[in-house]
């Protein structure tokens, strides 16, 4: 066996595979980075990139084990059938890699464990807790709410904690409610599918598709408040709570397995 | 009312000549679309009043061309001698027949490698003269092409990319000059507004609007700030030829959102400049908001009007400040005529007579965060406003609400990224803006159509009493330009961001916008009344 050559090949992928940020012996890089990580990703990220909408990159980045390279392929074209958009149109290469120089500086190798037992989580999650009535994992599940079958890897864990007690604090794009009563005074109510200055689409309860024209009704109101109800605090005691995080924040984790 | 058939006459293409008195003259030449903001005062008014409240709900699309790779558009397009003219992003243009919307050439030069912006590769439009049309590219490049073949004729280099300086404005032609403005504010660039000769392409005088020691308003810039000071010049200004005065907005002061290193009012950014036609010099200033830390450019349109105020005819300029205020400026000396907020404003109670902004505390960027309003893009931000002598009102769009704003300090690197931080949005305010229709002389609102969102295209009236814009989500939209009543809507697939046209084809009355990476061509089939 040519083992040598075999080491030696691989070693050559890997390096390969983890392209090294050019910048990173440029001690100004992470400065001028977390200039344009402020502009381009905190609208998703957060000011201070502890996540929002998107992932705690803090704690997510350090785990992922993924390198400079496959950072910059992220932030250059996103990450297909997540809400990550592709940057390449609006940054160049050199502020890419500023952006990775700043995520490098603040990741933290070890990160802060989530508290609870997924595997109970499960059980809630499929059981007491009702979710699968409105939320789909791996294409099992309600429509009305959104997919969570990556939820884990996209939203940062307080972010989740917050969504799950208090679903109204902050609504994703998308996901707004919407009322309307028509002209012989029949009311509907339902999930967002689309929202402008002339129409609105909704879901409603049943997963029935609703269109309407705003000069065609009574009224149209979006509301800045989720369908889940706010109840959840108190349905599940801390304890369960826990578990559910530590289920939720599992979803779509490379590390979930482990 | 008379009413006739269109003749189906064949179209010759013609060479272009668009001479000075042609520009000068513009706002008579109905049936063409000859500049950016359609006359030398950026009125955005069309004299063509076929098509009005009676008829609008006929108004279809004619043609639509799809511009591959030149998306997002900005573009205002030019119309003249059977063709149009448009720009698009990543360094396209296009000349198209306004029989068909074919395409009859085409422009395109690759974006080189090491190119910033703050906004993408946008751009937004030609400029004309002769049978040349110019435009800028993103490197900071201006280009001069021959209109019958979209052949390059010259090419000359503004400014050095590398160091941050992009160009994106539509040029201004003035007499035998193409005036440019730059963009760059946000890498520690200098800005400027450029004069080149139109046959040659060798500039001819560069006024710089950020002033250094020694100059007047140097004194305003209490360290070496000034040499990375911002004040872009992106968006495309107005001409008296009375005067000879070309009137240019400027942009914020860099680092945009961290004063504590630029103490002082930081002249001339965030002001209007009125400069000599001939020589660039500063004939006057006015600055809207002095030692500017929320990124509020002054460059949106100066739109140059004859007003009446207090029973005196005064020649005007108004602008829909980003700062959340609408202003009448006296064109001839600069001076304050009314100012009055057209948004929710948090950051100054009024502005005094002398022009200066009554200033409210607590209004400043900080490092955990300071909400003021209105938000980072403005109040009105670049799109075209229009001026309609037919209403006596000007029309604009804004974004209504407020943002948090951050600052950080950062080391300034040549070329780099030298914003020092953002603004965020608050939790809950759902985006909401308007178009707001307002009295020049007064800056009273007339009237205010609330939108989804903040509106995302530019004005166009017309002398059949409508208003014409465009929203993100691709509506196209006609307005009673009085009331403010919706009137027609067509679903386009593509935002809106550009600045409508109209013009005339064959005798019937066009409108043209471009939508996505589209250009769509409206007009209101079958036989046509000769109003």
């Amino acid at each position: 066996m040519h083992i040598g050559r075999t080491v030696l090949l691989a070693f050559f992928l890997a390096s390969f595979a983890n392209a090294q940020n050019p910048l990173q012996n440029d001690p100004a890089a992470a400065d001028t980075g977390r200039g344009v990580f402020r502009i381009y990703c905190s609208p998703c990220h957060g000011i201070r990139a502890q996540g929002a909408r998107g992932p705690d990159l803090t704690q997510t980045l350090g785990a992922s084990g993924k390198s400079d390279d496959d950072l910059f392929r992220i932030i250059s074209t996103g990450s297909p059938g997540t809400e990550m958009p592709g940057f390449a149109d609006s940054l160049d290469d050199e502020n890419r890699w500023h952006t990775i120089s700043y995520l490098r500086s603040i990741a933290k190798q070890q990160p802060a464990q989530v508290a609870g037992n997924a595997a109970a989580g499960r059980d809630l999650y499929w059981g007491k807790g009702g979710c699968p009535a409105c939320h789909r994992i791996a294409s099992k599940g309600g429509r009305l709410g959104p997919d969570l079958s990556r939820i884990g890897s996209a939203r940062s864990a307080w972010y989740l904690r917050e969504s799950v007690v208090a679903p109204s604090a902050d609504i994703t794009p998308g996901y707004n409610t919407i009322a309307v009563v028509q002209k012989d005074g029949k009311k509907i109510t339902g999930v967002e599918r689309g929202y402008d200055n002339f129409t609105a689409q909704l879901m409603d309860t049943t997963e029935e598709f609703h269109s309407f024209e705003k000069a065609d009704v009574v009224s149209v109101k979006r509301e800045s408040r989720s369908l889940m109800p706010d109840t959840y605090g108190k349905l599940l005691s801390a304890a369960e709570l826990d578990d559910l995080l530590a289920y939720l924040t599992s979803l779509g984790r490379p590390e979930a397995g482990k | 009312m008379k009413l006739f058939a269109l003749a189906a006459v064949p179209i010759f293409l013609v060479a272009a000549d668009v001479s000075t008195q042609r520009l000068v003259q513009s706002q008579d030449d109905a049936a063409s679309w000859l500049m950016y903001g359609k006359n030398y005062g950026a009125w955005r008014y069309s004299a063509l009043k076929q098509i009005d409240s009676s008829n609008i709900a006929r108004l279809a699309p004619q043609w639509i061309f799809q511009a591959s790779g030149a998306a997002p558009m900005e573009t205002t397009p030019l119309v003249f001698d059977g063709l149009m003219f448009f720009t698009g992003s990543a360094n396209h243009a296009y000349a198209l027949d306004l029989a068909t919307g074919k395409e009859v050439w085409r422009y395109e030069r690759p974006v080189p490698k090491g190119v910033q912006g703050c906004c993408g590769t946008v751009n937004r439009g030609f400029a004309a003269l002769g049978s040349k049309l110019f435009k800028v590219n993103i490197e900071a490049k201006l280009v001069a092409l021959d209109a019958r073949s979209g052949e390059p004729l010259w090419e000359t280099t503004v400014d050095d990319f590398k160091m941050g300086f992009s160009t994106t404005a539509a040029p201004l032609v003035v007499k035998n000059q193409v005036i440019v403005g730059i963009a760059g504010a946000e890498f520690g660039t200098r800005g400027f507004i450029d004069s080149y000769d139109a046959e040659t392409g060798k500039r001819r005088w560069r006024f710089h609007t950020v002033a250094a020691p020694g100059e007047p308003g140097g004194d305003t810039w209490k360290s070496d700030a000034w040499q990375r000071g911002g004040g872009s010049t992106w968006v495309t200004g107005s001409y008296d030829p009375e005067l000879n005065l070309i009137y240019w907005g400027t942009g914020n002061p860099g680092p945009d959102m961290n004063g504590d290193v630029r103490p002082g009012d930081n002249l001339y950014t965030c002001s209007m400049v009125a400069l000599d036609a001939d020589t660039g010099q500063l004939k006057w200033h006015f600055q809207f908001t002095p030692h500017d830390v929320h990124d509020w450019d002054a460059t949106e349109d100066p739109v140059l009007v004859d007003l009446t105020i207090a029973g005196k005819k005064v020649k005007a300029l108004i602008q829909a400040n980003r700062n959340g205020f609408a202003y009448a400026l006296d064109r001839t000396t600069g001076k304050m005529l009314a100012a009055k907020p057209y948004t929710k404003v948090t950051w100054a109670s009024g502005i005094d007579k002398a022009g200066r902004p009554v200033l409210l505390p607590g209004q400043d960027p900080s490092e955990e965060g300071t909400v003021s309003c209105p938000g980072l893009g403005g109040g009105h931000n670049w799109q075209p406003t229009s001026y309609s002598p037919l209403t006596g009102l000007f029309y604009f769009g804004s974004s209504d609400g407020c943002q948090t704003y951050y600052k950080s300090e950062q080391q300034y690197v040549k070329g780099r990224w030298y914003q020092l931080s953002t603004a965020e949005p608050i939790a809950h305010a759902s985006g909401v803006g308007s178009v707001i229709a307002v009295d020049p002389s007064t800056g009273e609102t007339k009237w205010r159509f609330e939108t989804v969102g903040a509106p995302s295209g530019g004005m166009l009236t017309t002398a059949g009493g409508l208003l014409f814009t465009g929203d993100r989500h691709g509506y196209f939209i006609a307005f009673d330009g009085r009331s403010g009543k919706p009137l027609w809507k067509f679903q386009t697939g593509g935002p809106i961001v550009g600045g409508p046209v109209s013009y005339l084809f064959q005798g019937r009355q066009y409108i043209a916008v471009a939508a996505g990476s589209s250009i769509i061509a409206f007009a209101i089939p079958g036989r046509v009344s000769n109003k």
